[in-house]
């Protein structure tokens, strides 16, 4: 009975209650497509830094995090490639590269690279490395030619054919000297890459380091990359952590991670005000109706409704109402971030460069993982009840006398 | 006939405002079964605060009300809901029904309220919407009543449950004299059918003599106590 009592009251002044309701789902829609939109943009970089640089994990030599040299390249051991064998399908495949400084030349000018000694078939699976390609050919595993990034021709004067030098430090001491073909010209975005990346076939920069059989990292790319952390333990108790370690593309990227934890506390104010901004305005239309029912709650009471029952009617009032405009807020929010998610928004001039800079698609990506519906939605239903709490309050604390008299 | 209602020294003082008002002074009363009372008496003379007080909406500031054998006047808050709803009918001045519920539904509400079996529930709520005349409007909302029948629902709602007795205070104020009359004859034929014990307030001279028993306040306390013989 307190149940249909509640309901009724519901639709005793619809446009108030309409107005309620679409007051809830206005938050909800606004908190959802902002949560997916920030969401959407964090895995978009997500994706590019484990893409095209870290991966997910890598098994490196342990004194190479803190000195990054070619001293500290692994050994590319049975041992290693057991530990990455023993997680089976856990690890979809792994992406063995050497890589370090040296100076390369032509003729008399020369300038520093970053040598990258990769499979390239690796490569094209985990970042489509040869997509970049602009001119020329990629090489496939055996060959033994080198294919270098667009700026780095250019401020060499190579083109297609000539002979690039390299110069570098090899492992333990050894010098590192050869000369490559140019093969292939490839274009970046970030012209941090673009200005300095030289590519060659993993075997031939081996040689080219003296250190064959030897690796700066062994990346491995996951099947479900929330799992990285679970998956790094269990790959380094395999190991012998005398020589190997493991870790996450968040412990290589520590300054990213932190970038990215300061954006989600900028998110978090802002959908904070959100919130409040949307708890007030449910708050103004239950106060109004809570006045204009003072008296009907002092005769219920005065008549034998208990405060309890009472006050469970306001509280399924309240209840009716924050689901109703839930609901209605995450049916609407849905189809609104669906169709971001397929089309996502095209960015135009600064915005584009910007997100150019960072090596991202100029596009702002939407999210439409389900924990943002079901956290955004949970939580201004939690702040609708809260505010409901008012008519509780009131029920509980009413001067029945002189509510039933004015 | 058996006691329902005994007060002793009754008194009320509101404390609340600057000049405190002795809205009640050593009130003395006893209302027997079966009993159709007017409280009469000027404006600000405490019928209200007396009707209150006797109902257990109100504390008195001294003084005893006793019925059933039970002193209201020291009972907590809690036990009061329940004593109310258990013992004593109540009809206002106005707005007394819940407006999303149909007549029979705010007849019924109170016996729902003291779970009362369904089917007898929905059995009395019916007659005694036939016994205010208003049969033909089981299911219809407050807001399509009348004042009077609005009233008369409240009336039937506040006897329904068979309580010790009904207050009533000042249940014409708001209708014309037709529905006054009509109401007060309602009131007059149930309180002998059902034996049900009445009291009411009023100020209205017109619907007094339907009472067999009139109590005039004045200043809070008792000036006179009349008794009618009327058929
Ligand atoms: N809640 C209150 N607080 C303070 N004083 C009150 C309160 N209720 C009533 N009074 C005072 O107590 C006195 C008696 O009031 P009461 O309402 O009982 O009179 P009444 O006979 O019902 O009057 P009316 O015919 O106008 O309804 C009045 O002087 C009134 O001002
Ligand atoms: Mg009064």
């Amino acid at each position: 009975m307190l149940f249909i009592l509640a309901w009724r009251n519901l639709w005793r002044k619809k446009r108030r209650t309409m107005i309620t309701v679409s007051s809830i789902m206005f938050a909800v829609v606004l908190a959802i497509v902002l949560m997916s939109m920030v969401n959407g943009m964090k895995q978009q970089m997500v994706d590019s830094i484990i893409s095209n640089t870290t991966g997910h994990l890598q098994i490196q030599d342990v004194m190479y995090y803190d000195e990054p040299t070619m001293d500290h390249a692994m050994e590319y051991s049975q041992e290693v490639k057991d530990a990455a064998a023993a997680l089976g399908d856990a690890i979809l495949y792994t992406v063995p590269r050497i890589e370090g400084f040296c100076l390369a030349s032509k003729d008399i000018s020369s300038r520093g690279v970053y040598l990258m000694g990769v499979l390239p078939e690796k490569e094209d699976r985990m970042n489509e490395l040869s997509s970049r390609l602009i001119e020329g050919e990629m090489f496939s595993s055996g060959d033994d030619f080198a294919v270098i990034a667009r700026g780095v021709a250019q401020q060499l004067d190579l083109a297609l054919g000539d002979t690039i030098v390299l110069l570098g430090q090899g492992f333990q001491g050894m010098t590192a000297a050869g000369h490559f073909r140019v093969g292939g010209i490839l274009g970046f975005p970030l012209p941090d890459q673009d200005n300095t990346l030289v590519y060659l076939p993993l075997k031939e920069a081996q040689t080219f380091f003296a250190a064959p059989d030897r690796l700066i990292s062994l990346i491995l790319m996951l099947d479900d990359p929330t799992r990285s952390d679970q998956l790094a333990e269990r790959l380094q108790q395999k190991l012998d952590e005398e020589w190997y370690t493991v870790k996450t593309w968040e412990e290589l990227m520590p300054d990213k991670v932190a970038a990215f934890d300061a954006r989600d506390a900028q998110v978090r104010v802002f959908a904070w005000v959100l919130y409040i901004v949307a708890g007030f305005g449910i708050f103004g239309t239950i106060i109004t109706m809570v006045h204009e029912r003072l008296r009907e709650f002092g005769i219920l009471l005065s008549i034998g409704l208990k405060r309890s029952q009472l006050a469970l009617v306001c509280m399924l009032e309240t209840l009716f109402i924050s689901a109703i405009g839930v609901i209605a807020g995450i049916v609407a929010g849905f189809p609104i971030v669906y169709w971001f998610y397929n089309n996502p928004i095209a960015l135009s001039d600064d915005l584009a460069d910007v997100m150019i800079d960072y090596g991202l698609e100029p596009f702002m990506s939407f999210s439409i993982a389900s924990d943002i519906f079901f956290y955004q939605g949970l939580t201004i239903f939690i702040i609708a009840l809260i505010v409901g709490l008012y008519p509780v309050r009131k029920a509980f604390r009413l001067d029945m006398i002189s509510a039933a008299r004015n | 006939m058996k006691t329902v209602i005994k007060t002793s020294d009754l008194s009320k003082v509101y404390t609340n405002i600057a000049v405190p008002v002795h809205a009640l002074k050593n009130v003395n009363l006893e209302f027997r079964e079966g009993e159709f009372t007017a409280i009469v008496g000027p404006s600000g003379s405490g019928k209200t605060t007396f009707l209150n007080v006797i109902g257990g909406l109100d504390k008195p500031t001294d003084g005893h009300v006793v019925i059933d054998g039970v002193d209201i006047a020291t009972m907590k808050e809690s036990k009061l809901f329940d004593f109310r709803l258990r013992h004593i009918g109540f009809v206002f001045q106005a707005y007394n029904l819940i407006p999303v519920l149909t007549a029979v539904e705010n007849v019924s509400f109170i016996m729902l309220l003291q779970n009362q079996p369904k089917k007898e529930m929905e059995r009395r709520a019916k007659e005694m919407l036939e016994q205010v005349g208003l049969s033909d409007k089981l299911d219809v909302r407050p807001s399509k009543l009348s004042g009077g029948q609005q009233q008369r629902v409240a009336v039937a709602r506040a006897l329904a449950s068979r309580p010790d007795f009904v207050l009533a205070d000042e249940p014409t104020a708001n209708l014309d004299t037709e529905s006054a009359f009509n109401l007060l004859d309602i009131m007059a034929r149930l309180n002998k059918e059902e034996n049900i014990t009445l009291i009411f307030s009023t100020h209205d001279q017109r619907v007094i003599d339907r009472a067999r028993r009139v109590i005039t306040l004045v200043d809070g306390a008792v000036d006179k106590d009349e008794h009618f013989e009327r058929d």
